[in-house]
């Protein structure tokens, strides 16, 4: 009698950037690869957090200056490359909120984001373009870790463990707070949106 | 007997789908939403929409690309006065010496612009 056996594995995803990364660990050169991989996205996330092109672009170099100055130290041990460097890109921002709201200066995100209409919007289309600004104003309206939960997961199209690593906090406790988010970004826009 | 999965559960579910590219009602229809779920993935493809990626300034780019491939850049201070000893203490007799030295001759020429000194010379006479 035959019997047969099934296990469960738990899979882990592999790493996508595992590789350029043990390349970087052992020639600082190869960093490249995966500065010019990540660069809009990390710049995305500061961006639409910081709501300005000259801090985010100051958080953007400090957190690329940080991962590759520390780049020997990550370690293939649950967490993925870019959920890391996030997680790095999420202190330097913290830091830059913190010297902002000494300053007193208090805008974030909102608008801004409308020059970065890549997509070359065909000329007419005035009214997508209300809408677009609409729903950045009311991200911008979010708190914080609503907000940042919103920009990780649709700017920077991170999974909810990724964000989980990023903010440190359960992926439970990440869908939740994106449930919540959205639900106050429907408020704020109305029965219209 | 299985749980059934939470609200939050689902619509994180079908918010993969959109992200993965499927349109919001199919993504919706997928996840087995609750319908009063289901305007959330729409303003989830809205929010796709209207965050857009931005665009980083080429010489923005172009500039930090060079600090990156500069052989120090990034380097962790600690790391490097850890591999190097020596040199940390080398600066640090360099610096002082020059510290001192600075001094010295400060005082030195303290010394000798004294207001009132060529007065009190000569009262001295």
């Amino acid at each position: 009698m035959s019997v047969e056996r099934h296990f469960t594995v738990p899979q882990r995803e592999t790493d996508p950037d595992l590789a350029d990364v043990r390349a970087a660990q052992g020639d600082r050169a190869a960093f490249g690869t995966l500065y010019r991989r990540y660069l809009d996205r990390i710049y995305g996330y500061c961006f639409y957090l910081l709501g300005d092109h000259h801090d985010a672009e100051d958080a953007t170099e400090r957190t690329f200056l940080a991962a590759l100055g520390a780049i020997d130290r990550f370690r293939d041990d649950g967490a993925s490359f870019r959920a890391w460097l996030f997680r790095i890109a999420h202190n330097e921002l913290a830091n830059s909120l913190r010297q902002r709201s000494r300053r007193g200066a208090a805008r974030l995100a909102g608008d801004g984001g409308g020059e970065a209409a890549s997509h070359s919007d065909p000329a007419g289309l005035l009214g997508a373009a209300e809408d677009a600004r609409r729903v950045r104003d009311a991200v911008g309206q979010l708190a914080v870790d609503r907000r940042q939960v919103i920009v990780l997961r649709f700017v920077d199209g991170l999974s909810a463990r990724e964000i989980g690593t990023v903010l440190e906090r359960s992926e439970g406790a990440i869908r939740v707070l994106q449930h919540r988010a959205l639900r106050d970004l429907a408020a704020l826009l109305g029965p219209e949106a | 007997m299985s749980e059934r999965p939470s609200a939050a559960a689902c619509l994180d579910q079908a918010l993969d789908g959109l992200l993965a590219g499927a349109p919001a009602a199919v993504a919706a229809a997928g996840a087995a939403l609750d319908a009063a779920l289901a305007p959330l993935v729409m303003l989830g493809a809205d929010l796709k929409a209207a965050l857009p990626v931005p665009v980083v300034a080429s010489r923005f780019e172009a500039r930090l690309e060079a600090r990156l491939s500069d052989p120090a850049a990034g380097r962790d201070a600690l790391a490097w006065i850890l591999r190097h000893p020596t040199r940390l203490l080398v600066t640090g007799a360099v610096g002082s010496a020059a510290v001192g030295m600075g001094i010295t001759a400060f005082a030195a020429w303290r010394h000798g612009h004294r207001p009132g000194r060529a007065t009190h010379r000569l009262l001295q006479r």
